[in-house]
Order: C-alpha cells, then sequence, then structure tokens
C-alpha cells in the first residue's frame, strides 16, 4: 500500500520536474512571467526592432555628416595653402622686382615697383579670408607689410628727388632686411597650413576608423538583439504550447495525474489554468465514475451471494425430498418438486452469471492457470449436454485433431465458456446439427462450434457479446438464457488473450470460434 | 458403530440438509456452528471426517483446518472445504491450510455424499 502510494507520488512529481528543468532558460521564463498579453509583448518587440532601425539609420547619418564636414574642410585647408603659395610666389617676386627697380631706376620701373606692393595689399586682404585663424602671424606679416610699403615708398622718393645714394642706401639697410622677413612669415605660412593638412588627414582617417566601429558595434548590437528579442518572446510562447500539448495527450489517454506548470502571466498562463483545472475535474469525474462502477459491482457480487444462500436451501431441501430422505413421495408431487428443481436451476445459473460478470468487472476474477488436456474439456462438455441434442433430435458431432499439444490456462473457465456456446447452438437449433470442431495452428487453439439454427443478421453480431443481449430479445423468454454467457465467454476469451466472433448469415445457422493461446502464462 | 461426520457450517438450513441427508444413511452428524467451536467440538469428539465451511464467524474455515492439522492427535482426520462458489483461487487457498478435498457451493446433496463416501465407504 505505502509502496503504492510512494508510486503514485513519483508519478506525480516527475513529469512537471523534468519539464520544469527543460524550462531552465531564464530569459524566455523572464519574458513568459511579464504581467503582460502576448499582444502587448509582439507589438513591444516590434516596436523595439523599430527603435532599433531607427537608431542604426540615426547613427550612420551622423557618421555620414562627419564625413561631409571633415571633407569640406579638407576642401578650405587646400585653398588656404593655395593663398599661401600664392601669398609667397608674389612676395618673392615683388620683393626681387623692388630690388631691381631700384638698381635700375627709371620712371617706368618705379610705377611697376608701386603696383606690385599695391597687388601685394590685395593678396593679403585675400589671406585675411582664408587664414582667419592664423590672427598672430597675420597681424605680423601686416604689420611687416605696412613699414615695408613706408620704406619702398621713401626709397621711392628719395629716387625720385634724384638721392639715389640715399635711397639706396635705405633700400639696402631696411627694406632687404624687412623683405627677407615677409618672406619667412610666408614660408612660414605655408609651412603651417601643410603640417595642418597631413594633420588633418591623419584625423580624417582616425575619425573614419571610428566611424567604421561605430557603424559596425550599432548594426550587429541591433541583430543581436533583434535575435535574442525573438528567441525568448518564440520560446516563451512556444514552450508552453508544447507542454499543453503533452498534457493533452496525457488526457486524452486517460491520464489524470500531471499537471502543466508554466510560468505565463498571459492568456498562455489562463490557458494552462484552465486546462489544469480542467484536467481536474476531468480527474474527479473519472474516479468518481470508477468508484461508482466499482460500488456496482461490488454491490452485485454482495447481492448474488445473498441470494444464493436461501437458493442453496431450496434446491438442498428439494433433492432431499425427491431422493425420498423424508418419506416417500408421490409421483405428481415428484412432478412438481422437479419444476422447483429446474427454476431454482435457472435462478442461480443466472445468480451465478450475475457474479461472475460483477467479479470480471472489478476485476477480482483471476484465472488459475494449470495444465489441460483440450480433449478433456470438450469431452466433458459433451457429456454434459448430450441429453439436451438427444432431447431434440439433433446430431451432436464432435472433430478434434489428433495429437492436440497439452495447453494451459484456467480448464474450469474455458470448460464455462465451451458449455456455453454448444448449449447457445442447441437451444437456437431445432433440426439438423450441432459440429464442435477443436485445432491447434501456430501454439494457438481454434475452437469453433457450428449449428443449423436460426442464425444471427449481421447488424446483431456485435450485440450478441454485449450483456443482457439477444439478437431477438423476445427470445429471452422463449428459450431460458441469462443474456449474460456470450459476454461472460467474450471476457474469458479475452483475459486468455483469445479472441472470439461469430460468422452467420440469417437462416442459415452460425459459427461461433474462439482461439486461446495454447500456453497462457499470465 | 455408525461413522462420525463433523458439520461446521453458520448457515442453519444447510446444517440440517446435511445432517438430514447424512443421518438418513446412517452418519452420525456433530454439527458446530463457529470456527472455534469447530475446532473444540473436532477435539472432543475425534469425528472420522469434517465438512468444513469457509465463511465461518470467529475463525475462518482455513484457519480452523490449519489449527486442527496441527493437533497430532487430529491429523489423520480427512477434512472437506466446502467454498463459496468457484472463486478462483479458494482451492489453493483450501489445500495450503490442509484440507484433504473441496466441493464448492452450491452442491447438490447427491455430489456431497458421493464426496462423504469417498473417504467414509
Amino acid at each position: 500500500m505505502n509502496g503504492k502510494q510512494e508510486q503514485k507520488d513519483k508519478k506525480l512529481i516527475h513529469p512537471s520536474y523534468f519539464t520544469l528543468h527543460h524550462y531552465s532558460d531564464w530569459l524566455p521564463r523572464l519574458v513568459a512571467q511579464v504581467p503582460a498579453t502576448v499582444h502587448t509583448k509582439l507589438l513591444a518587440a516590434f516596436l523595439a526592432m523599430v527603435v532599433l532601425l531607427i537608431t542604426v539609420g540615426a547613427v550612420g547619418l551622423r557618421v555620414l555628416s562627419g564625413a561631409n564636414h571633415r571633407s569640406e574642410e579638407a576642401v578650405g585647408l587646400h585653398r588656404k595653402i593655395a593663398a599661401y603659395r600664392q601669398l609667397q610666389h608674389d612676395t618673392t617676386a615683388q620683393l626681387y622686382n623692388v630690388a631691381s627697380a631700384l638698381l635700375a631706376p627709371d620712371e617706368r620701373m618705379l610705377e611697376v615697383t608701386l603696383r606690385q606692393l599695391n597687388q601685394f595689399g590685395y593678396d593679403l586682404d585675400r589671406l585675411q579670408f582664408v587664414a582667419q585663424d592664423e590672427v598672430e602671424l597675420l597681424d605680423r606679416v601686416q604689420h611687416e607689410y605696412a613699414q615695408f610699403i613706408q620704406i619702398v615708398t621713401r626709397v621711392i622718393e628719395l629716387l625720385r628727388g634724384g638721392k639715389v645714394a640715399e635711397g639706396r642706401e635705405l633700400q639696402l639697410s631696411q627694406a632687404s632686411p624687412l623683405a627677407d622677413r615677409l618672406e619667412r612669415l610666408t614660408n612660414e605660412l605655408v609651412n603651417k597650413a601643410e603640417a595642418d593638412m597631413v594633420a588633418r588627414v591623419e584625423v580624417n582617417h582616425e575619425a573614419y576608423l571610428t566611424a567604421r566601429w561605430v557603424v559596425i558595434g550599432f548594426a550587429v548590437g541591433s541583430i543581436g538583439l533583434a535575435l535574442i528579442l525573438g528567441y525568448a518572446i518564440s520560446w516563451s510562447l512556444i514552450e508552453p504550447m508544447k507542454q499543453m500539448d503533452m498534457q493533452l495527450q496525457q488526457i486524452a489517454q486517460g491520464d489524470f495525474s500531471h499537471r502543466v506548470e508554466v510560468p505565463n502571466q498571459d492568456e498562455l498562463g489562463t490557458l494552462a489554468a484552465n486546462l489544469n483545472r480542467m484536467n481536474e475535474e476531468l480527474g474527479r469525474l473519472y474516479q468518481q465514475l470508477d468508484a461508482a462502477n466499482r460500488h456496482k459491482s461490488q454491490f452485485l457480487a454482495n447481492m448474488s451471494h445473498e441470494l444464493r444462500t436461501p437458493l442453496n436451501g431450496i434446491q438442498g431441501y428439494t433433492e432431499l425430498i425427491m431422493d425420498g430422505i423424508y418419506g416417500e413421495v408421490p409421483e405428481k408431487i415428484k412432478e412438481v418438486m422437479e419444476r422447483i428443481q429446474q427454476s431454482g436451476n435457472r435462478l442461480l445459473g443466472l445468480i451465478n452469471a450475475v457474479l461472475d460478470l460483477s467479479k470480471i468487472e472489478a476485476g477480482r476474477l483471476t484465472l488459475s492457470l494449470a495444465d489441460y488436456s483440450m480433449q478433456g474439456v470438450v469431452q466433458n462438455v459433451f457429456t454434459a449436454v448430450e441429453p439436451l441434442a438427444a432431447e431434440k433430435n439433433l446430431a451432436l458431432n464432435v472433430d478434434i485433431q489428433p495429437d492436440l499439444p497439452v495447453g494451459k490456462g484456467d480448464e474450469q473457465r474455458i470448460t464455462q465458456v465451451l458449455t456455453n456456446l454448444v448449449g447457445n447452438a442447441i437451444k437456437f437449433t431445432e433440426v439438423g446439427k450441432v459440429g464442435v470442431q477443436v485445432t491447434s495452428l501456430n501454439g494457438t487453439f481454434v475452437v469453433a462450434v457450428s449449428d443449423t439454427g436460426i442464425g444471427i443478421a449481421e447488424a446483431d453480431q456485435q450485440k450478441v457479446f454485449e450483456e443482457f443481449q439477444q439478437a431477438d430479445s423476445s427470445s429471452t423468454r422463449k428459450k431460458g438464457g441469462t443474456g449474460l454467457g456470450l459476454a461472460i465467454a467474450k471476457k474469458i476469451v479475452e483475459m486468455h488473450n483469445g479472441r472470439i466472433w461469430v460468422e452467420s448469415h440469417l437462416g442459415q445457422g452460425s459459427t461461433f470460434r474462439f482461439t486461446l493461446p495454447v500456453r497462457v502464462e499470465h | 458403530m455408525s461413522k462420525r461426520v463433523l458439520v461446521v457450517e453458520d448457515e442453519e438450513d444447510n446444517r440440517r440438509i446435511v445432517h438430514d441427508l447424512l443421518t438418513s444413511v446412517g452418519y452420525e452428524v456433530i454439527e458446530a456452528v463457529t470456527g472455534p467451536e469447530g475446532v473444540t467440538a473436532a477435539a472432543t469428539h475425534v469425528p472420522d471426517l469434517i465438512l468444513m465451511d469457509i465463511q465461518l464467524p470467529g475463525l475462518n474455515g482455513y484457519e480452523a483446518t490449519r489449527r486442527i492439522k496441527a493437533n497430532p492427535a487430529l491429523r489423520h482426520i480427512p477434512i472437506i472445504v466446502v467454498t463459496s462458489y468457484a472463486l478462483s483461487g479458494d482451492d489453493v487457498k483450501a489445500f495450503e491450510a490442509g484440507c484433504d478435498a473441496y466441493i464448492s457451493k452450491p452442491f447438490s446433496p447427491r455430489a456431497l455424499l458421493a464426496k462423504v463416501r469417498e473417504y467414509l465407504p
């Protein structure tokens, strides 16, 4: 009893225990536990994907605009370098021109020199646009330029005034050094711009690398996140579905001992809870039904026992009276006593059949398996029914295959089955013969009982094996019998792992066949 | 001297039927109603045969049979156990308890008499 209980408990724990372990992935579990509907979860996941896409797009755009900005900067730098170069070129040319003009002073050359100086001024103005960053350097250039202009103007004035020596003196002592300094400064500007350009190229390259990793990182991150989200949501739905499917299969097989355990707080959680409720309700009803059926069988068993006790008395006394134990019995009374006995026997048969059936249904009928001889069984049945056949002038043919193997089974029950079949055959046959044929094939006895009686319509051929069913219910009264014999026979044959069936045509007789394994071991 | 048969049976009608049947053919019949009474009567009267019902108040037929067979002075007495209608396994239990034969209820008086005569010719 204790062991059985333990086994039952184990059975109860076992499946959910396993599925819980199987369900150990924490992420789908977490998603399942979120108290939101499946609809909301799917919508949230979809929105999350959309947000991720937008983010990736935004990051891409940002990177793109950064690249654009840097290329614009590079163009600016290029312009600056070009301007510086121009300036440097102009400065060198002007200084050369001024110097040579001063060496061979005539009015035309001096005019050219002044124009050159003006040109230099334009260059400086242009420079102010492109080199806004180099304010300090530019100031110095302007400052130097202003001085240079002043000095050259004075030199030219001196030259025009004929003071050539004085002009040359001023030119050499002040203008030349200033020109050198200006040249140096413009050189410095060009170098600086070129250095800037190189640095900028370096920075641009690094910015490109960084931007590439940012975009790749965001893309990979988004894909990963989307995959994880998809995995978590789909498994939080699939796993409980699978569990519930398994549960339904078990219920369909009549096993109500399991429960579905899902962590879901969504529609699936509700579904699982309802499934469990249905399971419990079905299990309870099933148990009630089972108990009611067992009570019925128990009641029938008790009842038939109680009925039999007084009937034994009636039958016993009747036989004693008929045997003259209590004195001589007049012939007329003896005849009536015989009828009492027959009625009693029929009642006893009915009670025994009910008891048999109820015991079989309650699972309390166990087979006593032992060696038996099939010939012996047929012989006993033949002896028992021969008078009945003779009474109706029916031929009773027995055809037994020689050298039948020794059988193992419940001899008493097998005899009961064969007696019932042969008894029925005689009962429902008015003219002709009843035959019993026994063969053995591949470890199986095949027993056939055939008659030339009324036959059974095809529609009724299954029904005759059900309780209280005779093909023609009016025949119950005419022919007697309980309507239980074939139902019991079928159960006994099936308990022996055999099969029983009927072949018949209305008006052409019937053949009942049953098979029995020669050796029934359990 | 006539042979003595002890009938252990709680059902009055059954007892009377067996009594009437056996006395009519010249046996002496001693009756006991319960299991313990049956065991006591066996020791007191030392009958030639015992008919033992299974469903008895106090002590069932198997146990009563076992006790009688445990007594060396009574071991030789044949015991016929009367089982209820063909409960499979009853015959095995009856033989395990030490009985010599069994007859299942409902029995016809003629069949019972034939069985008794096997042991008491």
